[in-house]
């Protein structure tokens, strides 16, 4: 690898220093360089060999002959750095080319997990509602009777049962899988001291047979607000701060009469349709959709809790989750909330 | 329920009011308008013609060719099968192109060689009745060529309200109540009713005994001379209107006083009846009576019967009984309208699963003032239509009933904060008179007198007047107002907390998927978890039989869909948080307990032969799980606990965990029993290594929580050697571990199992346990002879365990 085997000054300075330069100049890579970089400037080089050779001269010769061989080692330094340049930048020209990539490969996929779309919403809701002074309670699915409908003013035999579709957990009807999550009102009432705002989330039962937009189990969250004065206007102006935060845009509303016997006044209070202008197949072309029934709490249901109506009023909302989940997505069948399939699952 | 745009206009001047309109009003002040459709939308498709000639048809002894005139000068040729059609009538068109009832486009045609450009309808075509027999023919004066609906004066539209939202108010049960609420709304006038009572003659009352509670009023009115004639046109449509099919004047005119006032009401076959009259009574139990549908009932004692002599003759305030039918010769009749008692009406009618239009009414705490009126409307109607029938006798009245009219002190002031806006009293005063409220001026306010119709249960309070002047003011004239209260902070929710701590960990990095199930379990799920003989809540009237057990724990409710889902993925991750209920152990008022529970289950193909010692299901649950709780900041529960494990869990590749000394593990951890794993369908194709777990989230929430303390960067270097030891398979790895952390007390600052093996080289019945330690000091730099002393005390360990150490 060492070049041949010379004597100084078997071949002048000027043929040594172009021979450098065109083997440099051919070099396609720094391995290549590197190589010629050892021929003329490795510890056996030829500049060494050169400089070696010195000793040998006539003392005149010495000085001419050393400035000579320092000339031809900076010379094809030089030359050798400029070409690893050369090099440097079209191996970047190269790879900025970007030959070979495939721009409509698809992504690598990122592996993880899903949390429900109805822990989702509840959330957000919760959060929301935290940030306005509401704690979050929680209720029991099996519930008494006595929660569930007696403190509620639906005393038995009360036609307002007939629409509740109650699943009976025994024969005597004490108990009962929650039909919605007021029962924890006057829960909420026996054990706070007023005022104060809640909010529960929860699991509902209903006895009907299922299809794609009922199911006998589907996800709630109670509203209850208790204090001094509370009014119709505080109701409306809590539930257009509530859409705000789930629609994230102001929604014109109305309340119009309904009847829940747990509220007097009641409300069934519709929102416009968030999807359409001039009504689509969400609203049933009304323009409105029906978006949870409120009311102020009725004077039996705040005794049932142990407060005394000429002191407090209050009141109360039920939204409908599973519901607002499936608005949200546009899912179509309600079924497939709870049906664990990671198909779904897995899109949330 | 069904009402008649037109029928309304009978008790309040519409003029200037859409349906559309009305509509939307009576649902933004009364009650939820479901629907809104044309009355028989066709019949203004279909024009009336006149018949301007017909001959018979040359070739059909049973056709007639008829030129048909339709106003605008040309006549049509129809060929026409009906026996009745004759020249001159006045007749229904439908021209090529109208569809009519049942989807029937009338086509151009050729009927035995002459060509037909229509069809002259029956009424049954036209969805009007039965009669088929021939056609319809219409009124002499009927203007030719406009709409049918329109020449008939019989435009109307149908309204549908939702019945729920008349739940609590019987007076919107017929029509005139409804009416009564738009005089209200528009502050129109109600046209009064005519019904009083007409002259009857001087007979003896009509015997009539009342032996139930449950029926407070009872007016039997004999009626003689009457005909099952068929209803005039006004009725006809009006019912049709409403989807009632006319059947006879009698019948008709009972249905019309109950959808016009809301009054049911029913007619006896006088003649039939006992000489003791009508005796109102409870059943006996278990006596029988056949209903008019035809069916066999057996009775309770709680049922209510209206009786001829003893015999039953109807199930009060549901249904007539067969045998009191009103025949076609029948002259003679007995008016019925009463008011029975709401509950027991229901009861029985709910029992039965007999909800008729009589029963919805009745439940709903009719007024015990409307019967009379409601005699007296049938009977001016049917004097009307029946000039010749007479009442031989005043009506019989009884029952012990009283007038529920009463008053409510309203104070304006809790009318104002109630509804959060300045109403002058005089605007409430007013908008309770349009209501039919009777005002007066009383302390703070109005003593409100509320008449019987709105009496019985409604309006009982004053909070029911607020919601009475708030409708009508209308809420949407009603503020939007910010709560001014100060409320404090809600506290810190630790178990909300917890969940979304758990949630957001598991979905995140674990890469495991949420599912929320159904909390019902089913009869074979249980047996194939082998936990059907475990207590249970039981559903005594479930929607699927077989889905009729509340869950005690999640974890089968994750298996659930197990197998659909390992069809769909390889790697199947699952996770729920709900609640479990166990009967076994009730509270004081016998509330089952309520346990709340984390379930998870990881479902992948079997693990390779040769996988490293951790790529296996339970080692990786258990690793996803110690990660849970100590991103939970939860000190390390004691995995030691020996304790009953669910029968779902593999009876050895399983382990608990608990914090406290409780009497249930708090976590439960292992492979999932493997009979079961086949029993879920996970086998041949399917066939799984399962891992699943179920974690009290009330012990995660009692669990001491970790210090939190700061642990000092180690300022001196560490020495990081492996060793390996050989035991026997029986020796459990923590005994290492523990031979590692005395051998280098103080300076072992972390142990990490690296390779377990097992082969012919270290012998059968052995292990090889093979360990990276790290060997560090808080105080100097260790050195050479340090690590020496360890391995040499290692050695020793180990050796006392009956192993020894690797070399090389």
């Amino acid at each position: 690898m060492a070049g041949p085997d010379r004597e100084f000054p078997l071949e002048n300075d000027e043929a040594t220093l172009e021979r450098a330069q065109q083997q440099i100049l051919v070099c396609q890579d720094s391995q290549a360089l590197k190589a010629v970089e050892r021929e003329y400037l490795g510890k056996k080089g030829v500049v060494a060999r050169l400089l070696a050779s010195i000793p040998q001269l006539a003392p005149e010769q010495r000085p001419q002959a050393g400035k000579t061989a320092n000339q031809i080692k900076q010379a094809v330094a030089q030359a050798i750095e400029a070409r690893q340049r050369a090099l440097d930048a079209a191996t970047l020209e190269a790879e900025r080319s970007g030959a070979g990539f495939d721009a409509s490969l698809p992504p690598a996929r990122a592996l993880r997990g899903s949390l429900h779309p109805l822990t989702q919403v509840t959330r957000e809701l919760e959060d929301l509602f935290q940030s306005m002074g509401y704690q979050v309670l929680d209720g029991p699915e099996v519930e008494l009777d006595y929660y569930n409908f007696e403190a509620l003013n639906i005393p038995a035999d009360h036609p307002a049962r007939d629409s509740q579709d109650t699943f009976y957990c025994d024969e005597q009807g004490h108990f009962v899988m929650r039909t919605h999550t007021s029962p924890v009102q006057v829960r909420a009432m026996e054990r706070l001291t007023p005022p104060y705002r809640i909010v529960v989330p929860g699991k509902c039962f209903r006895q009907e047979t299922t299809d794609a937009s009922h199911d006998h189990t589907f996800h709630q969250m109670e509203g209850l607000v208790v204090g001094v004065d509370i009014s119709v206007a505080h109701l409306i102006g809590a539930m257009k701060t509530l859409l705000r935060g789930i629609f994230k845009r102001d929604l014109e509303i109305r309340l119009r009469p309904g009847f829940f016997p747990f509220v007097e006044p009641g409300f069934e209070l519709d929102a416009r349709c968030p999807f359409c202008q001039a009504g689509c197949s969400v609203c049933k072309r009304t323009t409105w959709i029906e978006l949870l029934p409120c009311g102020l709490v009725h004077p039996n249901v705040l005794r049932a809790g142990g407060l005394d109506p000429e002191q407090w009023s209050g009141f109360a909302f039920g939204l409908g989750l599973s519901r607002l989940v499936m608005l949200r997505h546009g899912i179509d069948d309600i079924r497939h909330l709870l049906a664990g399939d990671v198909r779904f699952l897995e899109q949330f | 329920m069904y009402v008649s745009y037109r029928w309304l206009g009978r008790h309040v001047d519409l003029s200037g009011i859409s349906p559309q309109q009305l509509c939307e009003d009576l649902t933004l002040s009364t009650a939820e308008v479901e629907g809104l459709e044309r009355f028989a939308p066709h019949l203004s498709d279909v024009v009336v013609g006149h018949v301007k000639d017909r001959q018979q048809h040359p070739d059909a002894d049973k056709l007639s060719v008829c030129q048909v005139e339709l106003g605008d000068g040309d006549a049509l040729t129809i060929v026409c099968g009906a026996p009745n059609v004759a020249q001159g009538q006045r007749v229904a068109v439908a021209r090529p192109g109208t569809v009519l009832p049942g989807d029937f486009k009338i086509k151009k045609s050729k009927i035995r060689g002459v060509p037909s450009h229509g069809m002259i309808c029956s009424i049954r075509e036209l969805d009007l009745g039965d009669e088929h027999e021939g056609i319809w023919v219409l009124p002499e004066q009927s203007a030719i060529g406009r709409p049918v609906d329109e020449a008939l004066g019989i435009e109307d539209w149908v309204i549908e309200i939702d019945n729920k939202s008349l739940t609590h108010r019987p007076d919107l049960w017929g029509h005139r109540g409804i009416a009564a609420e738009l005089a209200a709304i528009y502050s129109r006038a109600l046209e009064p009713l005519q019904a009083e009572m007409p002259r009857s003659g001087g007979d003896p009352a009509f015997p009539l005994r009342i032996e139930s509670a449950s029926c407070s009023r009872y007016i039997a009115l004999p009626i003689d001379g009457a005909r099952p004639l068929p209803s005039p046109d006004w009725l006809r449509w009006l019912l049709l209107a409403v989807g009632q099919r006319p059947l006879d004047q009698i019948v008709d005119l009972s249905n019309f006083v109950m959808l016009d006032i809301g009054q049911p009401n029913h007619t006896f076959d006088r003649g039939r009846l006992a000489s003791q009259g009508i005796v109102v009574r409870n059943a006996r139990e278990g006596e029988r009576m056949r209903t008019l549908d035809a069916e066999e009932r057996s009775l309770l004692a709680s049922d209510l019967l209206i009786c001829s002599g003893d015999e039953p003759v109807a199930l009060a305030g549901i249904m007539g009984g067969e045998g009191s039918k009103v025949a076609d010769d029948t002259s003679q009749l007995l008016l019925e309208v009463a008011a029975f008692d709401p509950v027991a009406i229901r009861r029985t009618s709910a029992r039965l699963g007999l909800r008729t239009e009589s029963s919805a009414r009745f439940e709903k705490s009719l007024d015990p003032t409307l019967p009379l009126l409601a005699a007296g409307h049938f009977a001016r109607l049917l004097q009307t239509l029946q000039p010749e029938v007479s009442f031989p006798a005043a009506p019989s009245d009884a029952g012990d009933w009283r007038d529920p009219a009463h008053e409510i002190a309203l104070r304006t002031d809790r009318v104002r904060r109630a509804l959060g806006k300045e109403l002058e009293d005089g605007e409430i005063a007013a908008i309770l008179g349009r209501l039919g409220f009777g005002v007066r001026p009383h302390a703070n306010g109005f003593m409100v007198s509320v008449p019987s119709a709105r009496a019985t249960k409604d309006i009982t309070i004053e909070q029911d007047l607020v919601e009475e002047v708030g409708r009508i003011h209308r809420y949407g004239n009603l503020p939007e107002r910010s709560m001014s209260s100060v409320i404090a902070p809600p506290p810190p929710d630790e178990r909300r907390l917890l969940v979304r701590g758990i949630q957001d960990r598991l979905a995140g990095g674990a890469r495991f998927h949420e599912v929320l199930s159904y909390s019902f379990i089913s009869d074979d799920m249980l047996e194939r978890v082998g936990m059907s003989g475990l207590a249970h809540v039981r559903i005594i009237n479930p929607v699927v039989q077989g889905q009729d057990k509340v869950r005690r724990s999640v974890l089968p409710s994750l298996l659930t869909n197990l197998e659909g889902n390992r069809r769909q993925r390889d790697d199947v991750r699952l996770f729920e948080i709900g609640k479990g209920y166990r009967p076994e152990q009730p509270s004081e008022r016998g509330e089952p307990q309520e346990l709340h529970l984390l379930g998870l289950v990881w479902a992948t193909p079997p693990a390779a032969k040769h996988a490293r010692f951790d790529d296996d299901r339970l080692a990786q649950l258990y690793g996803v799980i110690t990660d849970l709780i100590d991103s939970l900041d939860l000190e390390p529960p004691d995995w030691e606990g020996k304790r009953p494990l669910p029968s779902w869990l593999h009876p050895a590749k399983s382990r608990t965990a608990s914090w406290l000394q409780e009497d249930k593990p708090a976590i439960v951890l292992g492979e999932l029993e493997p009979g079961l794993t086949r029993a879920l369908g996970l086998s041949d194709d399917l066939a799984s290594d399962v891992a699943v777990a179920e974690i009290s989230l009330d012990a995660l929430l009692s669990a001491p929580r970790r210090s939190g303390r700061y642990q000092p960067i180690a300022r001196f270097p560490g020495i990081k050697l492996d060793v390996a030891v050989s035991l026997t398979d029986e020796t459990p790895a923590k005994a290492v571990l523990d031979a590692i952390e005395q051998a280098g007390k103080g300076v072992v600052a972390d142990a990490e199992l690296f390779d377990v093996y097992r082969g012919d080289n270290i012998g059968a019945g052995r292990k090889s346990l093979a360990y990276h330690v790290l060997l560090q000091s808080q105080s100097k730099t260790l050195t050479d002879k340090d690590e020496q002393k360890f391995l040499r005390r290692f050695e020793q360990l180990v050796a006392k365990l009956g192993g020894e150490l690797r070399k090389g």
